[in-house]
């Protein structure tokens, strides 16, 4: 008998899936959205960031890294804007995505038993997986483009007094894009590599703990300033983004993205689940 | 050519052995009954069947088609009922199976609602609110939903009330009568000699016997009920039974007793006595099964041991 070519792709379950996912990128987005124009609320406000910047100016240097470091001058306006794009809650809210879509769809599945029903209709492991890393891929980065969005219209909505290049925000956020997609690759090789929904979560949140804290605790000590190469956050410079598209490190970035993303492909199709 | 046919199939949990060298076949149109305890390898081989599982060895072929693990090997043409059957709890029975069906380019609605009159099922409510019955109801649509080919059931009428399990039984034997062939693994032995024509009988991840129902059942001890004329001493001839002779009851004046070979011996041993009558209870399939299970470790597979005789498919 011939070989029968391969199953349609499974949009229905691509559709089931962002169904399922929806609310809770809409959710998000919401607050990141709306992160974007409390801060250009805040910028706006000359006198409240004056007061705003005297106190962390009193906080330790660690602390004034992580909300953006030497940006945090007065009159910097489109500088200031970037502390909505760094901010820890921000971060977080993006792990949270990264990390609980590609886990609760693959890993998730698997655990609940419903893997074994999609995997026994006309659907190859595969495209399974290619399912979920698109939701992943491509939610983180309309995250991102949602930020920036904010910023657009903040941008309309209140008077700097100076120009702000929206350009270097596009930048700022095609960039920050890669990055979140990153690690959300990372978060899908952990989903396709391990059994359990907690050891997926686990080894994915460690990894991106351990990047963010490097990556602060390396720009604050001088001791261990070499180890910000180690972290994924050092292909995100933002004086480099400020002034052109970096791109030796898009590129750098979108290869690990490829790397992580195949090499889970590949595990996910070639281990036994358990089922 | 067989609808399903598995070839020395052997698959190993690392240094834990799920099966080895299973090989059997199922023709268009046959239920063939997987038989076998908890653990010894019956849902291995169906997932490897499926291609849910990567075998060490051997291959399965369905409708000709070898089974590449992972990549849906005739998946339009197979309707899987898992031993465990979960789906989404919070999703609506009729949205989820709908979504099922869908994978395969089929949303089968006319035919799920057939099912769903027949079997007596609601499919507005979530699968988590509905009783254990009626998930089982839930699990059988997704597997007869888009009419298969080939039907591989894992404990289909799990749960079921005996009504119910009626219909699933003959929703089986209609499936088979339109040319299906179907695989119906069951802990349930009056079940699988009431429906299936063959059966395998997987012990310890080998496959001891493959054989037509009523072979299996032949293969079993054979059972004989026997009163004896009053005054007979039955403790006596008891002592001196043959080898093989174990008895199930006795009461005064009368003997129950199961063996196993040539019936010559044991008649000329009960006609020691002046027997009045004589009956001969049949044997289960569930009592040949079990002596499957008394036989010696080293009983061997169906491919060549010394496991009881029977036709090799």
């Amino acid at each position: 008998m011939s070989r029968a070519s391969g199953p349609a792709f499974p949009f229905v379950l691509l559709r089931f899936w962002l169904l399922r996912i929806l609310p809770a990128w809409l959710g998000i987005a919401l607050v990141v959205f709306l992160m974007q124009i409390a801060v250009s609320a805040i910028v706006h406000d000359n006198a409240n960031v004056r007061t705003f910047l005297a106190f962390l100016n009193m906080l330790p240097s660690i602390i004034k890294t992580a909300l953006g470091g030497e940006m945090l001058q007065s009159g910097n306006t489109p500088a200031l804007l970037t502390i909505g794009y760094q901010h820890p809650f921000v971060m977080f809210l993006y792990m949270l995505f990264a990390v609980g879509v590609p886990t609760g769809l693959l890993t998730g599945e698997v655990q609940r038993g419903t893997m074994e029903l999609i995997l026994s209709r006309p659907v190859t492991k595969t495209q399974v997986y290619i399912c979920a890393a698109a939701l992943t891929l491509a939610g983180m980065f309309a995250l991102v483009m949602v930020m920036f969005l904010g910023t657009v219209v903040a941008v309309h909505l209140y008077d700097f007094g100076q120009p702000v290049p929206l350009d270097r925000f596009l930048r700022l956020a095609v960039n920050g894009g890669l990055l979140a997609s990153t690690f959300g690759a990372f978060a899908l090789l952990c989903a396709a590599s391990f059994g359990r929904l907690y050891s997926a979560v686990g080894v994915s949140v460690a990894f991106l703990t351990l990047n963010y804290f490097i990556a602060i605790v390396a720009a604050w000590w001088p001791r261990i300033y070499f180890l910000r190469r180690a972290t994924l956050f050092y292909l995100i410079y933002y004086s480099d983004i400020w002034q052109s598209w970096p791109l030796r490190n898009m590129g750098i970035l979108a290869a690990i993205l490829l790397l992580l993303a195949v090499a889970g492909g590949i595990i996910w199709q070639r281990r036994d689940l358990p089922l | 050519m067989a609808a399903v046919e598995i070839r020395l199939l052997t698959k190993w949990y690392g240094s834990a052995r799920g099966i080895e060298d299973v090989t059997f076949a199922i023709a268009r149109g046959e239920i063939f009954g997987y038989l076998g305890p908890n653990g010894s390898g019956k849902t291995t081989t169906i997932r490897c069947m499926m291609g849910l599982l990567r075998p060490n060895s051997g291959e399965v072929r369905i409708l000709g088609q070898r089974v590449a693990p992972g990549r849906a090997t005739q998946h339009a043409q197979m309707g899987y009922l898992p031993g465990e059957f979960r789906i989404w709890g919070r999703v609506k029975a009729r949205r989820s199976l709908r979504i099922l069906a869908a994978l395969g380019g089929d949303p089968a609605e006319t035919r799920r609602r057939e099912l769903a009159e027949r079997l007596d099922l609601d499919l507005n409510r979530p699968v988590g609110d509905l009783s254990k019955g009626n998930r089982q109801k839930v699990a059988l649509l997704y597997a007869f939903q888009h009419q298969p080919e080939v039907l591989v059931l894992d404990e289909p009428t799990a749960g079921l009330d005996p009504l119910m399990r009626q219909v699933v039984l003959d929703l089986i034997r209609e499936a088979a009568e339109a040319g299906a062939a179907v695989l119906l693994s069951s802990h349930d032995l009056s079940e699988v000699s009431a429906i299936c024509g063959r059966a395998g009988i997987l012990r310890e991840g080998c496959l001891v016997e493959v054989a037509p129902i009523a072979q299996i059942v032949q293969q079993g001890e054979r059972r004989l009920k026997v009163w004896f004329v009053d005054g007979a001493s039955v403790s006596d001839l008891l002592a001196d039974r043959p080898p093989g002779v174990r008895v199930v009851e006795r009461h005064p004046g009368m003997i129950h007793i199961a063996y196993q070979g040539s019936s010559d011996a044991v008649l000329k041993w009960i006609a020691r006595l002046p027997v009045d009558r004589i009956a001969t209870p049949e044997t289960s399939l569930e009592e040949a099964f079990i002596q499957y299970y008394r036989q010696p470790h080293a009983a061997g597979k169906a491919d060549g041991g010394n496991a009881p005789k029977g036709v090799r498919s």
